[in-house]
């Protein structure tokens, strides 16, 4: 069965906390039971508590599938890029490298790649995905754009991505200021960046 | 006697803590369970709605409860991973006696013989050393059920006055702010009326890592347009990117809020209408803060001028707010003093009492709200009452059916007791869901207290740090093992549901506490057939009290979601938000919404006094301990949950890279952190998210890694809560690991 | 690709099939010696031979010319072929044939009863395929001896072998090979079909074509073989026309199956070996460090070669005016929180604007630390 239409994924990392509750909750879902597929990453703890849960973005036209030699990974018709296909998956990590989210995973010991496939056997009968289900800052969040529009008036949803000349269009949405919405979101562009809320600020005053 | 009666790695290797993985039945995809059973988290004060599927009468997976109004699903990573406690190979799964002859220092006993040793063991020194010579510590995380009946155990079977429990390292300071300034102890608004406020401000509430699910109703009021105020010595996450953060130093919060009082007033920021209808006690207050100018302010408490101004303007000019407070004001010396400063700036602002217009402590243990009620604590009868008030003691002694006489007196305070067993004053004692050798301040005082201890019984599923030091354990049941009521932190009363039986010879806590007294010959009153029963009395010892359960049943509960108290009659919707204009209460009867006989609040002069073990030149720094999110109070649950651990496995040191290079420190060093009381060596954290003249050192672990070694038990004169959040303390870079480092698994 | 016109790689592939089927069309004469020793029973599985021959040939040579596969291809060659290597890369070849291909090891690390059905199947094809395949183009047949019709001798091209005699072990396991092949195969279908059937994560992902409809087939032929068996063994061949009509049937659809489904694993399988080789020489190799955090992620060769397929593709993310050049040399790692902090620098220059003062959200008094 496929995700139901008026289900979508809205992701704000800027909500996020850090708690791993959704790592926790990943190992639970029954197509990668044990295996967790969600990346949480602290951006620069030295730095900063600033962190950030990485689940598959969907991608219309996958890159990693695109650069697959074992034509392994496949986008069912809901939109959803699945796990690589264990007969066909050859372990190369051309599809680690290349997504441009940094999402798969290379299990090296299973030699097979494994991914974020939105909890399929949960999504796909309607129910949440379990990260999206247990995030209590809800950084992650699942349900209708109508809700989503109710709760965060403050947010638009954006599912553009920008690497370089490269604009990439995924299934899952990033909630960005509804004031200055963005036409997309400008990853590369973060390369200068700094990550945010880091120091304590000293002698910043001059009271 | 009652040291340790083999070397503890020996204990350690037999008893744990052991990690427990997803294995077998638990990672098989294709299980569909037996049941799934609706009941809430063992752990933090949210108590989470959680469904727990059960499969062959063990819990091998969670399900999200949707639909639970709280948590709507939501978990941290601890609801998430709880259910791995069941089934656990470090579970006593029999009474256990201690036996310096045996590999792992207890053998197994039956039973029944290990009831009738304690019950001897009570007859024997009480007969010697008086009825007070045997003590009982408890815990704010058994159901209320049990609460209760430990309670009128200790003094109807035990006959002792000294009973007290670990409420007192956590909700305490909180208490007894509440009870002077409103007369009752709850939060006075359900966590629905975040997302309305136009203000949120959080005093010393690591609400990420210690209240997770808290968070969405932050980030939601912000959604709403609100400004998010967070004051702490350390940029927690929920702090990193809140509207304005105040770094204070740690133990001055009440010169903050006297500070943002004076700015109120200066700028008339202030309702006058309220003040005068609902409150007393507001000059004399408004005369205690004269002196506290922002420059002032900022001088003691290390914020700038500029952010504590603005901080008050937000606070005083907002039309709608919620300030919320946690054990960061609350953990010490003058912990009282600071909730008084934060209700006086709530008070000030008439913000109270309505939707939009909200103050709460976030409590931190799965029952700390319910297990202050009922009569735990030595001070305390059912339904919050007074131990000392001749009224309150007749009524509850006609509910128990015993004479006024034999009902003890007010005990002392649970640090008190270890204090009173040191000096020999208490020879037996009685422990269960309490782990005072990891969680009290200056613990190997703590552990030089139980070695002189006579007697001493734990009740615990897992063989604890403290029960260690026991003579007889008896195996009690897990959370999911019984069913019972608790009270979480917005005072909403929600019912525990049994999954599964106790295995082997374990059993519910109240049966064993049951059979206690029987072998006692003193079982009047201690016969119930069922925490039902036992609730049905709760209800009517509670009736008419300021903690009114009266009108709560079971289906009420579970039809509601939970019934908020007081709730005093059947046909009482229960009471989500307190002191709303025209509510009656036991106390007012009428005269007003606050919890006194003129129905008005109080102001209380709010006294800043520095930390009792400020810095000096020979401990120039400030120690400040607390929690992470993937662990809970002492551990013992926690890290015996393998995923947990290896979220974060050993307690590090966490310091600003200033500091640490003073001290030639780099991240990952091993570090050493000594304190007048004791000395750690850990591994640094070096990062720019803390002040530069503090420490952090997260306390859940036991023995050589133990915060607590280097806390001060320095205690608020008003609530007996311990200073853990502020010491003096020096740091240095440590030659090389600890001795410990080889011997010992992260979680041990 | 498309449009009227065939394309290229459409041609280039059907080029190759033609040959290739050719080929073992010219063989099976050879073999058979000018089709004498054909089974005229079997003429349908010959030329459902031939069909699946071509399908797999032109699905095969499809698959190698799209870039990644490609770059692979030729990386895999060069690098096993890489002078001063051979004799090294022949021995790690036998032994990863050996823990992969003949153990399926990569499979038991997966679960145990996945590989239980794995194997069992893959052992029984191949068993069967080794004995059917050169029955029907002729390759192998069976005569008695002239002087002793109760020997048997295997003639293979047409070539004289062995002989033994009908009635000894060697004899009942050689003409039983394919009850043995059907055992196996029906043992590992019903472990596999047990597992799609219970678990929820399966039964989410699968699809019927991909996953069901290859055990039915394995399923179908087995049984159907087997009843032949039991037929002329054991009932005097009752119906036994209709069965291997059936059996026929069955078989004849797999073969014509093959280049579309599940089954090409088998074909494609085998580059994992390669791709072996290609991390070995990468691991040696340069290092491609971070262009961000300086860290080393990968082989410099496989960046260099993801980048030329990426452009290949169509794909363009490079990043003009950057000493990154390609968001390529960007590790996962960062490119996880440079997301997070491209969102962050949104919301947080949406708040500046706001409040005008986001210098002093985060203020501490200077006198408190010297």
């Amino acid at each position: 069965m496929p995700v139901p239409e008026h289900l979508e994924f809205f992701i704000d990392p800027s909500r996020c906390i850090g708690c791993e509750s959704c790592v926790q909750a990943c190992s639970e879902c029954d197509t990668h039971r044990g295996h967790s597929m969600i990346h949480l990453e602290y951006v620069e703890r030295s730095r900063t508590t600033q962190t950030t849960p990485v689940i598959c973005m969907h991608c219309d036209s996958p890159t990693c599938a695109e650069v697959c030699p074992a034509d392994a990974i496949k986008r069912t018709e809901d939109g959803v890029v699945q796990s690589a296909r264990k007969p066909r998956c050859i372990a190369c990590s051309n599809c680690v490298l290349a997504c441009p989210f940094g999402v798969p995973k290379m299990k090296s010991d299973l030699e097979l790649m494994m991914k974020c496939d939105m909890c399929y056997d949960r999504s796909s009968v309607g129910k949440k995905p379990m990260c999206a289900s247990v995030c209590p800052s809800q950084a992650l969040f699942f349900g209708t754009r109508e809700e989503i529009e109710q709760l965060r008036k403050r947010s638009a949803a954006v599912n553009r991505f920008r690497f370089g000349n490269q604009t990439v269009t995924t299934k899952v949405n990033m909630m960005v200021p509804r004031d200055t919405r963005p036409e997309y979101v400008d990853v590369a562009a973060a390369m200068e960046e700094d990550s945010l809320g880091g120091d304590i600020m000293l002698n910043v005053l001059s009271t | 006697m009652a040291t340790l009666p083999v070397e503890k790695l020996q204990i350690i290797q037999e008893f744990g803590p052991h990690g427990a993985f997803m294995s077998g039945i638990r990672l098989d995809p294709g299980v569909e369970p037996d049941r799934i059973v609706k009941t809430h988290c063992c752990f933090c004060g949210q108590q989470c709605g959680i469904q727990l599927k059960v499969k062959d009468e063990q819990v091998i997976g969670f399900e999200p409860w949707l639909e639970f109004p709280f948590n709507r699903g939501m978990l941290c990573p601890k609801g998430v991973k709880r259910y791995l406690q069941g089934s656990h190979p470090d579970r006593l799964l029999n009474a256990v006696e201690r036996d310096g002859s045996v590999l792992s220092g207890f053998k197994p006993i039956e039973y029944e013989a290990a009831i009738r040793r304690v019950a001897e063991a009570i007859k024997r020194i009480q007969a010697e050393h008086g009825a007070d010579s045997f003590a009982i510590l408890t815990g704010a995380s058994l159901t209320t059920e049990k609460a209760y009946l430990i309670g009128k155990f200790a003094r109807t079977a035990l006959r002792t006055a000294n009973i007290d429990y670990n409420g007192r390292l956590c909700m305490v300071s909180a208490a007894a702010g509440n009870k002077k300034a409103f007369g009752i102890d709850r939060a006075a608004n359900p966590w629905s009326d975040i997302p309305k406020s136009e203000v949120v401000w959080i005093s010393g509430a690591n609400v990420g890592e210690c209240a997770p699910i808290t968070t969405d109703y932050v980030w939601q009021a912000r959604e709403n347009g609100a400004k998010i105020i967070v004051v702490d010595p350390r940029i927690t996450p929920i702090a990193r990117t809140c509207d304005l953060f105040l770094p204070v130093k740690p133990g001055r919060d009440a010169a903050l809020f006297n500070g943002i009082l004076h700015l109120m007033i200066e700028h008339d920021w202030i309702d006058h209408a309220f003040i005068e209808r609902h409150t007393v006690g507001f000059d004399a207050v408004a005369a205690s803060v004269k002196e506290w100018t922002p420059q002032k302010t900022a001088d003691v408490t290390g914020i700038a001028v500029k952010a504590i101004q603005r901080a008050a303007e937000w606070w005083g000019t907002a039309k709608s707010s919620f300030l919320m407070h946690a054990r960061g004001i609350e953990h010490h010396a003058h912990g009282v003093q600071n909730v008084l400063g934060a209700i006086n700036i709530v008070l000030a602002s008439g913000r109270i009492g309505r939707e939009g217009g909200g103050y709460a402590t976030i409590t931190g243990q799965g029952n700390g709200q319910g297990g202050r009620e009922h009569g735990q604590k030595c001070d305390q009868l059912p339904g919050a009452r007074d131990i000392s008030n001749p009224e309150h003691r007749a009524f509850i002694c006609k509910v128990w059916g015993i004479e006024e006489a034999d009902l003890p007196k007010a005990g002392v305070d649970a640090y008190e007791i270890i204090r009173k067993i040191d000096r020999g004053e208490i020879r037996g004692l009685i422990s269960i869901c309490f782990n005072p050798q990891v969680s009290l301040p200056d613990n190997n005082f703590v552990s030089g207290a139980l070695d002189k201890l006579e007697f001493y019984a734990a009740i615990d599923f897992f063989l604890s740090e403290t029960a260690q030091h026991a003579d007889v354990v008896l195996p009690g049941s897990l959370h999911e093992e019984d069913e019972g009521t608790v009270t979480q932190l917005e005072g909403r009363v929600i019912k525990i549901n049994k999954a599964v039986d106790c295995p082997g010879e374990a059993r519910q806590d109240w049966k064993i506490i049951q059979d206690i007294a029987r072998a006692l010959g003193r079982e009047h009153g201690l016969t119930f057939a069922s925490p039902g029963e036992i609730f049905d009395e709760l209800r009517i010892a509670s009736k008419g009290g300021v903690a009114d359960y009266s009108g709560i049943t079971y289906e009420k509960i579970e039809k509601q979601f939970g019934v908020f108290w007081p709730c005093p009659s059947d046909d009482h919707p229960g009471t989500p938000r307190l002191f709303e204009p025209g509510s009656w209460n036991p106390v007012a009867k009428g005269s007003g919404p606050f919890y006194f006989p003129d129905g008005k609040a109080r102001f209380n002069i709010a006294e800043y006094r520095p930390p009792v073990e400020d810095t000096d030149a020979e401990y120039p720094l400030m120690l400040t301990t607390g929690r992470v999110v993937s662990h809970f109070l002492s551990g013992s649950q926690t890290r015996r949950i393998g995923p947990l651990v290896e979220q974060y496995p050993e307690p590090r040191i966490e310091l600003h890279p200033r500091l640490a290079e003073q001290h030639g420190i780099a991240d990952n060093d091993w570090v050493t952190a000594e304190t007048r009381r004791g000395d750690t060596t850990l591994r640094a954290m070096v990062v720019t998210t803390i002040r530069p003249d503090t420490i952090f050192i997260p306390y859940h672990w036991p023995g050589r890694k133990s915060a607590n070694q280097l806390t001060n038990s320095a205690q608020d004169p008003i609530s007996k809560i311990p200073e853990y959040k502020a010491c003096a303390v020096r740091i240095r870079k440590a030659q090389g690991p600890p001795d410990w480092e080889a011997e010992l698994e992260p979680q041990q | 690709m498309g449009g009227s016109e065939l394309s290229r790689p459409v041609v280039k592939s059907g080029l190759w099939a033609a040959v290739i089927t050719g080929l073992l069309a010219v063989l099976i004469v050879l073999g058979s010696r000018n089709l004498a020793h054909l089974d005229a029973a079997l003429i349908g599985y010959l030329f459902a031979s031939l069909f699946a021959t071509f399908g797999l040939t032109y699905r095969y040579a499809m698959w190698l010319q799209r870039p990644p596969t490609a770059m692979y291809w030729r990386r895999g060659w060069h690098v096993f072929f890489r002078s001063g290597h051979l004799w090294r890369n022949t021995a790690e070849w036998f032994r990863r044939i050996s823990r992969g291909f003949a153990l399926n090891l990569f499979i038991w690390k997966r679960g145990r009863s996945r590989w239980a059905a794995h194997w069992l199947i893959m052992w029984g094809c191949i068993l069967a395929s080794a004995i059917t395949f050169p029955l029907v183009f002729g390759w192998i047949h069976f005569e008695t001896l002239p002087d002793n019709l109760e020997w048997y001798r295997a003639y293979v091209f047409g070539l004289p072998t062995f002989a033994f005699p009908v009635d000894s072990i060697l004899g009942f396991i050689t003409f039983h090979g394919l009850v043995w092949a059907a055992f196996l195969v029906i043992g590992g279908v019903m472990i596999a079909m047990r597992r799609r059937m219970r678990e929820h994560g399966a039964a989410a992902v699968q699809e019927f074509g991909e996953d069901i409809l290859p055990l039915l087939l394995l399923f179908a032929i087995s049984v159907t073989g087997l009843m032949l068996t039991a037929s002329y063994t054991w009932m005097k061949g009752y119906a036994f026309d209709f069965l291997a009509i059936l059996h026929a049937i069955t078989v004849i659809f797999t073969l014509l199956y093959l280049p579309f489904g599940k089954f090409f694993h088998i074909f494609q399988r085998p580059a994992q070996l390669g791709v072996a080789f290609y991390k070995d020489v990468g691991a040696a190799g340069a290092q491609a460090a971070c262009r961000r955090c300086g860290e080393p992620f990968a082989s410099r060769m496989q960046v260099e070669d993801l980048i030329t397929v990426e452009r290949q593709l169509g794909y363009q993310y490079e990043l003009p005016n950057s000493a990154i050049e390609h968001y390529q040399w960007i590790c996962p790692r960062c490119r996880r929180s440079m997301l997070a902090v491209a969102q962050g620098t949104l919301w947080e220059s949406a708040r500046a604007e706001e409040s005008r003062a986001s210098a002093l959200t985060n203020a501490m008094d200077p006198a408190g630390f010297e």
